[in-house]
């Protein structure tokens, strides 16, 4: 452990932005940067790249002798399984027909939470897809295909 | 060249299809998908909402419309390019996706001509060259002379739209220098005209006729061969500059592939579609011009459109990645 | 005079039968949508858009209207009772709002923020109807330069009201407005930070990015500490504030409608900066500031006013300038469009039927919202009994829905999933997802006029300070530059806030 103060998040915001400001940078040469009076696609996110990266040089640095507060618990169940539901819904919503990409994506987010027992997620998905697709699907009317050309029927 | 079809030969065209048509009975047996490759609102939503519903009433089965907007319309062009071709899901092409596009973009997502099986061409849409009343110019050949001597820009609704290439057009027929100043879509574009931040637009005749009308734009010419039936006081560009025609049109196709009767009995019902007094009337209120055609008719005009835009795209100098 | 026809004229057509029936259910739905967290109003316009085609103009604009001031009103329901603000403006009413609920004030709470917001509402609602035709004659006035300028004021005035480091802040909105060029370059076609998805061609999706930054990264937040959460159902104890609890609120109500009326105008500042301003405000008049951040009834007062006296008088650039003040906003010019008004200048002069219409129907909602909701305080509370590990697979399922409707593009669904784990991201390194948001929506419009201006003025960048609005709008630009890191100030502002995040 070190015994200088620092601050553990500020470093890694300062870090990561640095990072961001980089990859934007680099996707920005491949454009044209023009002139002020023409400025090319390039030239404004030139600008912003390089501003965005002095800002994270500045907290990185501002990070340094002080304390910062913990990073705290982070939600990694969380994380596993409700990012992927909408990933997941984007995937078959097509192939397996709004219905049956609903009900995967809700199940899958019902794994989220340990406190709720598999049986209760599978009736709760059941529920969120009927429901929704009244209200959606039938009394909004929204053009999706209820199920799609993956299934036989 | 274009091709000119009378009413009579579209309605015999009709006719024609209907026979075809009565032959598969089956086709539609469920909901068919129209997709728009714009966002709602704007004009090919506007005029594919009119034609579906009365499509649907011909055809017996709804259709729905799906907008699938994003990258000039590339998008819901693929989409449907890709899709099934069972005749059920259907596209709105236009001007843009079956002509503009595939000559513009670098990468080509769909062949319009390949990936497409055409069923009708449906309207025909002018689009007009209007100045802020604050120009002292009052007629194209002013115009002309204006900004000869002048720095002077135009306003569009965007890079590579059938607007901007209009005015690359009329510059290089006109042997002027217009600066291009493009906008995302028609409005902000007709508002800053308005308030004469920039003097000149091309925009479509729909969008600009209630301020055409209302005197807050001037309208110096329309980009039809002749002048727009809505605005006979308006001359064509053509007038001045010979040879000078451009306008929007929208089109429907279904992707290769789909079975002949489908395309028969979707033809037979955009036809009936445009034949119908009410839609007559809302596409006249749109300053539309009814074409009505045959499948082979729009594919003609599909290969006549790409050889017309290509010098012009090639002059302008626009491409897209 | 002038002003009461018109407000007759309004009157008139927002108190048709049809056209009450849609405020009410704009309203109904709005509020149903801020209290459940995760959606917002901003999808539920998107997914509604198509509908609206069926309804006449000053319906369709009505009920829209509607769901957006319903949901600034649910927001703060949910943030008072739960801690968790359904809209990104009701963050700051949870700060003593929440703590007036643990304390079993959650009554006086919800009753001052409804109060609050009704007293707002009505005054902001007459200065839209007072000051939005002058300002539609300086509209035209503003070209490329102007609105270059503008919305440089707005992105100065995001960092300088955000909480926090301001650093921080100003890297949230750097980062904002690189990710809203996502895209195709207007100028010249060619592809930006796209990584050859065309289905990013046209940018990423707003929806998307709010769902992903605020509601999924929430859901992540409250899945971090399972046995931590609690509803206060049980200690509602007492309705409607005392007559000393009312003697309290009058001052700040009154400091927060001035506030967020003004800041509401400014496009790009709008509802979301006005409760944070108004907070501060409060804090810094309060003879017992230490009471801030633990139950002060001029806490939830002045923000709610604030917020919806914002909310109100965005709708002035809409309507005048035809410009979004926020995502909403964006949306209801979708849906203007859609009907074939051209939203801008011309609305008030082209369209008074639908412009007064509007603005007479924002009234009629705001009475509606406070006579629904008064009654249906305890109704709210048993819907957000519901326990939170049940709410959020409902929540995601709406969020896939809300965000898939928008222009059926699948990318747009792992673009949510991206932004989820960013805001999450960024709430662990303490960055506030506000200033990003509005980075995102001015970032476009940011570069669109100035290369647009550039090109107008030939090259010439003079442009912006021969031009009398731009020069103003840029002086108070810097005033509040001044303001801001006037080191005094900016200390005063750090107590306000550390307190806050307590």
């Amino acid at each position: 452990m070190s015994t200088k103060p620092k601050d553990g998040t500020d470093i890694a915001t300062g870090l990561l932005l640095m990072a961001a400001a980089l990859f934007f940078g680099w996707q920005t040469t491949g454009l044209d940067i023009g002139t002020s009076l023409r400025m090319g696609p390039g030239y404004f996110p030139m600008v912003l790249s390089a501003l965005l990266f002095v800002l994270g040089l500045l907290v990185f640095l501002k990070a340094f002798g002080r304390e910062g507060e913990p990073f705290g618990k982070v939600a990694w169940r969380g994380m596993a399984f409700i990012l992927p539901a909408p990933v997941f819904f984007g995937l078959t919503v097509r192939g397996l027909g709004f219905v049956p990409a609903l009900f995967l994506a809700a199940l899958i987010a019902a794994q989220a939470s340990h406190r709720l027992k598999p049986l209760h997620g599978l009736v709760l998905a059941v529920v969120v897809t009927i429901a929704s697709t009244l209200i959606f699907s039938y009394g909004l009317g929204l053009p999706f295909r209820r199920f799609g050309p993956w299934l036989p029927f | 060249m274009t091709i000119k079809l009378t009413r009579r030969l579209a309605l015999g065209a009709a006719m024609a299809m209907g026979l075809a048509g009565a032959a598969s009975a089956e086709f539609p047996d469920r909901q068919i998908t129209l997709v728009i490759p714009f966002a709602a609102g704007g004009s090919t939503d506007v005029v594919g909402r009119i034609v579906a519903e009365r499509m649907s009433q011909s055809l017996g089965q709804q259709i729905v419309v799906q907008n699938v907007g994003g990258a000039g319309g590339s998008l819901g062009a693929q989409q449907v390019a890709k899709a099934d071709p069972d005749g059920y899901t259907i596209l709105m092409g236009t001007v843009a996706t079956h002509a503009l596009n595939p000559l513009i973009l670098k990468q080509k997502p769909y062949d319009p001509v390949a990936d497409f099986a055409p069923v009708s061409l449906l309207v025909l849409v002018p689009n007009v060259l209007a100045v802020n009343p604050e120009l002292p110019v009052n007629s194209v050949q002013e115009l002309i002379d204006l900004a000869k001597k002048e720095d002077l820009s135009f306003a569009s609704s965007g890079n590579g739209t059938p607007l901007h290439l209009s005015g690359a057009l009329f510059n290089s027929m006109a042997g002027t220098e217009i600066a291009h100043i493009p906008y995302k879509g028609s409005g902000p574009a007709l508002t800053d005209v308005l308030g004469n931040q920039v003097p000149i637009i091309f925009d479509n005749l729909p969008s600009a006729s209630s301020h055409i009308t209302s005197g807050k734009l001037k309208a110096l010419g329309v980009t039809t061969k002749e002048r727009a039936p809505s605005f006979p006081d308006v001359p064509a560009i053509a007038e001045t500059l010979p040879g000078y025609e451009t306008y929007s049109w929208n089109a429907l196709f279904a992707p290769t592939g789909t079975p002949p009767e489908a395309i028969a009995a979707l033809n037979k019902a955009a036809l009936e579609a445009m034949a119908d007094p009410e839609v007559a009337k809302r596409m006249g209120e749109f300053s539309a011009t009814i074409v009505a055609s045959s499948p082979e008719d729009l594919g003609k005009h599909v290969a006549a459109e790409m050889a017309k835009w290509e010098p012009v795209v090639k002059a302008a100098n626009v491409s897209m990645d | 005079m002038d002003l009461l026809s018109n407000l007759a004229l309004g009157f008139s057509v927002a108190s048709s039968l049809a056209n009450l029936a849609f405020c009410l259910i704009g309203v109904i739905l709005g509020t149903l949508i801020g209290v459940l967290p995760g959606i917002g109003a901003t999808a539920t316009i998107a997914m509604l858009l198509p509908i609206t085609f069926q309804l006449e103009p000053v319906s369709s604009l009505i009920m829209l209207a509607g769901i957006y001031y319903g949901a600034q009103y649910g927001g703060s329901t949910t943030a008072i009772l739960i801690n968790m603000p359904g809209e990104s403006s009701s963050a700051v009413t949870a700060i003593d709002g929440y703590q007036m609920a643990r304390k079993g004030r959650a009554g006086t709470a919800l009753a001052t923020a409804a109060i609050g917001s009704f007293f707002a509402g009505t005054v902001a609602t007459f200065l839209v109807a007072i000051f939005a035709p002058p300002l539609t004659t300086i509209a035209l006035k503003f070209g490329a330069a102007e609105y270059f300028s503008l919305m440089v004021m707005g992105l100065v005035m995001s960092v300088a009201l955000a909480h926090g480091s301001v650093l921080k802040a100003l890297a949230m909105v750097v980062l904002g407005l690189l990710l809203g060029l996502v895209g195709t370059d207007i100028y010249t076609g060619a592809p930006r930070f796209t990584l050859g998805i065309t289905q990013y061609a046209d940018g990423l999706n707003f929806v998307a990015l709010a769902v992903g930054v605020f509601g999924i990264a929430e859901i992540l937040r409250n899945l971090e500490d399972e046995h931590d959460r609690e509803v206060m159902t049980r200690n509602i104890s007492r309705l409607f504030p005392t007559r000393e609890e009312f003697r309290q609120m009058f001052g700040p109500i009154l400091r927060g409608t001035a506030v967020g009326s003004l800041l509401g105008i400014l496009p790009g500042g709008g509802a979301i900066l006005a409760s944070f301003a108004s907070y501060t405000v409060e804090k810094k008049l309060s003879k017992h500031p230490e009471e801030f951040g633990k139950g002060a009834l001029a806490g939830v007062a002045g923000p709610e006013s604030a917020n919806n006296a914002g909310a109100q008088t965005s709708f002035i650039p809409l309507l005048t300038l035809g410009i979004p003040a926020n995502p909403v906003m964006a949306l209801m010019i979708g849906a203007m469009i859609i009907q074939g008004i051209v939203p801008g200048p011309n609305v008030v002069s082209e369209q008074p039927a639908l412009f007064w219409g509007i603005i007479a129907s924002m009234w009629i909602g705001n009475l509606m919202l406070v006579v629904l909701n008064l009654p249906l305080i305890g109704l709210w509370v048993k819907l957000l009994s519901v326990p939170y590990y049940i709410l959020f697979p409902i929540i995601m399922a709406m969020c896939s829905i809300g965000v898939y409707s928008v222009a059926s593009n699948t990318y747009d669904l792992y673009a949510v999933a991206f932004f989820g784990l960013l805001g999450y991201l960024m709430s662990k390194l303490r960055c506030e997802p506000a200033p990003l948001l509005l980075g995102f929506v001015l970032g476009p419009l940011l570069e669109e006029n100035l290369r647009r201006a550039m090109i107008l003025s030939r090259g010439d960048p003079t442009t912006f300070i021969t031009r009398p609005i731009s020069a103003t709008l840029l002086l108070m630009t810097a005033a509040v530059l001044v303001l801001v890191f006037l080191p005094q100030i900016r200390k005063r502002r750090d107590e306000v806030f550390s307190e806050s995040d307590a």
